[in-house]
């Protein structure tokens, strides 16, 4: 055996003995271990189960191994064939619909989806009562049959076997779904519950007008040894034209992953964030717990242990320590996802695999080593200076300055990794850089301030009031937790800060400026010929304003003749180019658009095809006015030059286009209307009803009710981080607590000489108020600042709000938080101070 | 700031193997500041200090470390023994520390030596004031050093249990033949030694007289 390992294992016997004292000391840090690994821990344990579901399950969840989507027109016999030659084929519509009930009274908006005779290809439908899908959806006794989310059943008041109109028919709702395995591959916005019908029932509503905004949807189910890819190739080879987006089973559903992604990366630096004002907390209660061992360290010198020794004592120590805290973290990380899975499910689209995943679990484990070892080296750097000769003088004095070299460095090494763990396995790297980068502007922001603090009150002239005299050098004193205290509570409410910044802006956003601007209702698949009959039933019906708009939607094909893929200069904006945008045609430019360069087409153009385009897509593909663009609408290539690039004012709710093109190549096309009505808010009722009565085939989106689904996908998302953000609050009381406990032996010392030398307890509690207000009020203002610019800087340049909104009820309430917190602790520490007898503390001071 | 103050001036003592030496003087006159220099616990400034023909004065910190291993024990005023560690791990730490096999037994025969073979697994705090300075005693003796230091051993003891650790420790550094020094506030104490040395204000204002010297 070498004489290192022999020490170490020396140095190990000698920790195994130590931590005999138990616990005492180490619950702060504990605690904040176990919450930040914890926060970490669940949040990636659920994200991992929601990726795993999207990667088994992702033929259920897509609905086949390939799926092909077409806007507005259904597939050709010549398509059809193509993929008929390949596997099996399933057909399915979508479309947005009112359902209505049989007195005509009450309509709401649902996603229609009408499925053929072999739905579903992958997965099971379920329903309750359990009926086999073809029985629920069938014709009997000349009636369809449809299957319905239970929000649909609870808002008309029906129950399973009541009846509802869609379009022109009634049909019978016979089952509830309770799970439908391709919901997610809708995509993302969805504005209403699910009713689900069968082709027959869709066609028989007539709800398949020319031009209607319906999605064909082709669902392939390949022979095993027929890969999705060579099958998608084959496809676009056979019908290069055929303007179809075209998804396989691999990436199911795109924008959940997104969507799961991002959420995941921002409750882990949430859950980061926890972790470092945990680390704080953890630096400070091995501080602690070393101040109160430097009887044993000097003990240790005087007996001819070498600094080395007492090093590695203490860091055993602490490593064993935070292996327990990791460990419990792990565990509860590990369970909670158990308990809220099924919530996640509901809140979602897919059912989650709840699990455990061990690439989660060890991700937060490293975060948790890391944090350890980035706060703990230090104070135990320095425990080993602390010299022998301390015993002799009864001075135990924790020692100052910073510790040698090689801890110094490892300290750097350890802070440098966790940052590396922290950027490495982010989904959006630079995002996480950019957090990193924060993290240590704040925590280096915070240190400053409280030395300038310190500073700044050690040279004021003192005060003549004993109170403030006391609660001053209190702050200043050496070895005074200021700058701790500052950091620890000052880093917790700074999350808050801009945690409820964000969050109130967004619902400002949504709540209070769009509705006074908004229409009161989206009409869409107007057809042409109901123009004019459907203007005059809204006016009559009390609106004050009725505003059509052509819609049709149309694919980039390709910029100045280059295609779309290879022309895109901008890969951030990739999403131009993967679905279907809105396209309309106008002879005049809408009061809401802004001309940025050339000029708009004469009112009686008929000459060929221009277009005016959104600034963002004109920057997208680099494009000019005079250069070319190529849409595809309905199965046609239309090669249009840019007449104008124009800027769109999106904080309206209003009918926009990011593509508008002159009326000639699409006039004649089959299309349908868009209208936005406005109607005062006690007559939209009636105006619900009677275009439901007058134009089954119209679909009416209520503003107020389209708020509400944001609102409510706001306010869930809002919930996960609020959840998150308070762990990180919950830390930073911990850490504050211990921080202030710490101090406690000095408290009870000063109460007790200060009782003696004749203070009144209210003198005592006075001082220290004093001493922690000021404390929490710098806090609470540091924190203020740092957490608006955090929050503004999200807004504006991540979630690309154009207003912001201060919000000073917000902060003055987290301002107040942070007070009453440190007030709370610090006086109750105080109390317990002023309880103390002074005899026994003086006879052996 | 204040400056730098010279706790210890002109100091120039010799102490021969095995004498028994008492440091006097009053409190703030460099007693325990001498003997933190000789045991290697603090640095001198300037000068030389050599105990045994090792010289202290150019040693790293660790260097000092291994030198009070293996050549010197201390007894402290108030014990110092590690609360979390029982008598007989408390008395083997400097036996471990040297990389002793037979740290425990040797541990051991150091607590019976000082009657406390039946308190081995009592943890510090179940022991009285007089045990806990045996057991210090043991821990001091235990790696056989050459010098032994005790600052006030009694000053925490009551008159007979202050009595009975003296009597040991004098026995203890007589058949180990090692040197012993030790700071005291108690006359008699200090005139059972064989040598008194009394410092004021940083200087020795006696030396007494070696013990050879004072035979003949």
């Amino acid at each position: 055996m070498s004489a290192t390992s022999v020490r170490w294992g020396l140095a190990a016997r000698l920790a195994r003995r130590e931590l005999r004292g138990g616990l005492r000391g180490f619950w702060i840090f504990l605690g904040c271990l176990v919450l930040g690994v914890a926060a970490i821990a669940t949040v990636n344990s659920l994200a991992s189960g929601v990726q795993s579901s999207l990667r088994d399950d992702g033929r259920a969840i897509l609905g086949g191994d390939v799926s092909l989507r077409l806007v507005f027109i259904q597939a050709d016999e010549a398509q059809r064939a193509t993929l008929e030659s390949l596997g099996d084929v399933s057909e399915i519509v979508e479309a947005r619909a009112m359902a209505r009930t049989i007195d005509g009274e009450d309509s709401s908006l649902v996603e229609l989806k009408a499925v053929d005779d072999v739905y579903p290809l992958y997965g099971e439908m379920d329903l309750a009562p359990p009926l086999p899908i073809d029985e629920a959806l069938g014709q009997i006794d000349g009636v369809w049959g449809a299957v319905a989310d239970e929000t649909i059943l609870t808002r008309h008041d029906l129950s399973v076997g009541d009846r509802l109109r869609i379009g022109e028919i009634e049909i019978d709702v016979r089952a509830v779904i309770e799970e439908e395995p391709d919901r997610a591959a809708a995509g993302a916005f969805v504005l209403g519950p699910r009713l689900m019908v069968s082709r027959g029932a869709i066609e028989a509503a007539g709800l398949l007008q020319p031009g209607s905004l319906v999605y064909w949807n082709y669902r392939l189910r390949l022979p095993q040894d027929l890969p999705a890819e060579d099958a998608i190739a084959a496809i676009r080879a056979a019908h290069p034209e055929a303007g179809w987006s075209i998804t396989d089973f691999s990436d199911a559903a795109p924008q959940l992953q997104t969507m799961i992604d991002r959420l995941a990366l921002f409750l882990t630096l949430v859950g980061l964030t926890a972790l470092l004002v945990g680390g704080v907390g953890i630096g400070n209660a091995v501080k602690a717990f070393v101040d109160t061992r430097i009887a044993t360290i000097a003990t240790l010198k005087c007996l001819g242990a070498e600094g080395r020794l007492i090093f590695r004592i203490y860091f055993i120590q602490i490593l064993i320590l935070a292996g327990l805290g990791i460990i419990i973290g792990l565990i509860v990380g590990a369970v909670v996802p158990v308990l809220v899975g099924d919530l996640v499910s509901e809140l979602l689209p897919i059912s989650v695999s709840i699990g455990i995943y061990p690439s989660a679990l060890l991700l937060a484990a490293g975060f948790g080593v890391l944090t350890t070892l980035a706060f703990s080296i230090w104070p135990i750097a320095k425990a080993r200076d602390i010299p022998a000769a301390s015993l002799f003088r009864n001075l135990i004095v924790p020692t100052t300055g910073w510790p040698r070299l090689p801890y110094v460095l490892a300290t750097v090494v350890t802070t440098v990794a966790l940052a590396a763990l922290a950027i490495g396995t982010a989904d959006r790297p630079d995002f996480a850089a950019w957090f990193v980068a924060g993290a240590v502007v704040v925590v280096l922001a915070f240190r400053l301030v409280a030395i300038a603090i310190v500073a700044i009150v050690r040279v004021l002239p003192r005060s003549r009031r004993m109170g403030v005299r006391l609660a001053t050098s209190n702050l200043t004193r050496a070895g005074a937790p200021t700058a701790n205290l500052v950091l620890s509570l000052g880093l917790g409410l700074t999350v808050l800060v801009a945690i409820s910044l964000i969050e109130g802006n967004m619902s400002r956003q949504v709540q209070d400026q769009i509705p006074d601007q908004a229409p009161s209702f989206f009409f869409v698949d107007i057809q042409p010929d109901q123009r004019e009959p459907f203007e005059a039933a809204a006016y009559e019906q009390g609106a004050s304003q009725v505003v059509e708009v052509p819609s049709l939607r149309g694919r980039i094909v390709a910029a100045n003749g280059v295609p779309a893929a290879e022309a895109l200069q901008d890969p951030e904006e990739s999403w131009l180019i993967e679905g279907d945008r809105g396209v309309s045609y106008a002879t005049e430019p809408s009061d809401r658009y802004t001309i940025i360069d050339g000029e708009w087409w004469a009112p009686d153009y008929a000459g060929p095809p221009l277009i005016s385009v959104y600034r963002d897509i004109a920057n997208a593909f680099g494009l000019g006015v005079g250069d070319t663009l190529t849409i595809n609408v309905l199965g046609r290539d239309i090669e249009a030059e840019v007449a104008n690039v124009r800027d769109i004012d999106w904080s309206t709710i209003n009918v926009n286009f990011t593509m508008v093109l002159s009326p000639e190549p699409l006039v004649n096309a089959p299309h349908t209307l868009i209208a936005t009505v406005r109607i005062p808010p006690d007559q939209e009722t009636g105006l619900q009803r009677a275009i439901g009565e007058a134009f089954p085939n119209v679909t009416a989106v209520r503003v107020a009710d389209a708020l509400d689904t944001v609102n409510e996908v706001l306010l869930q998302i809002g919930t996960a981080v609020r959840a998150v953000a308070a762990v990180t609050l919950i830390a930073g009381t911990l850490v504050l607590g211990g921080a202030i406990a710490a101090g406690h032996r000095r408290r009870v010392y000063d109460a007790v000489v200060l009782k003696v030398l004749g203070a009144t307890r209210g003198n005592v509690i006075r001082a220290f108020l004093v001493e922690y207000g000021l404390l929490g009020l710098v806090a609470a203002l540091i924190a203020t600042a740092v957490g608006t610019i955090a929050a503004w800087a999200v807004l504006t340049e991540v979630m690309n709000v154009d207003e912001w909104i201060f919000l000073p009820l917000s902060l003055t309430a987290t301002a107040l938080i942070a007070l009453g917190i440190t007030l709370a602790l610090g006086l109750a520490g105080t109390w317990l101070a002023l309880r103390r007898k002074a005899a026994p503390l003086l006879r052996n001071e | 700031m204040a400056g730098p103050v010279n706790i210890l001036r002109g100091i120039n003592l010799t102490i021969g193997g095995g004498e028994v030496v008492s440091i006097v003087g009053p409190s703030g006159s460099g007693k325990s500041s001498m003997m933190m220099v000789i045991g290697g616990l603090e640095r001198a400034t300037s000068g030389t200090v050599s105990v045994y023909g090792q010289e202290l004065t150019g040693l790293s910190e660790d260097a000092l470390a291994l030198f009070r291993r293996d050549q010197v024990g201390i007894v402290f005023q108030n014990f110092h023994l590690v609360p979390t560690m029982s008598a007989l791990e408390n008395v083997a730490i400097p036996l471990e520390l040297a990389g002793r096999a037979d740290a425990f037994d040797k541990a051991r025969e150091g607590l019976e030596a000082v009657g406390l073979g039946h308190r081995l697994t009592h943890y510090p705090g179940q022991l009285s004031g007089g045990e806990q300075q045996r057991c210090a005693l043991a821990r001091a003796f235990a790696a056989e050093p050459m010098l032994v230091l005790a600052d006030e051993p009694t000053g925490n003891l009551d008159g007979s249990t202050g009595h009975q650790i003296i009597d040991l420790m004098f026995d203890l550094s007589r058949r180990r033949g090692a040197t012993l020094m030790l700071i005291t506030h108690d006359r008699e104490l200090a005139a059972r030694c064989d040598r008194i040395v009394r410092l004021e204000d940083g200087m020795i204002v006696d030396a007494g007289e070696p013990a050879e010297q004072a035979a003949e």
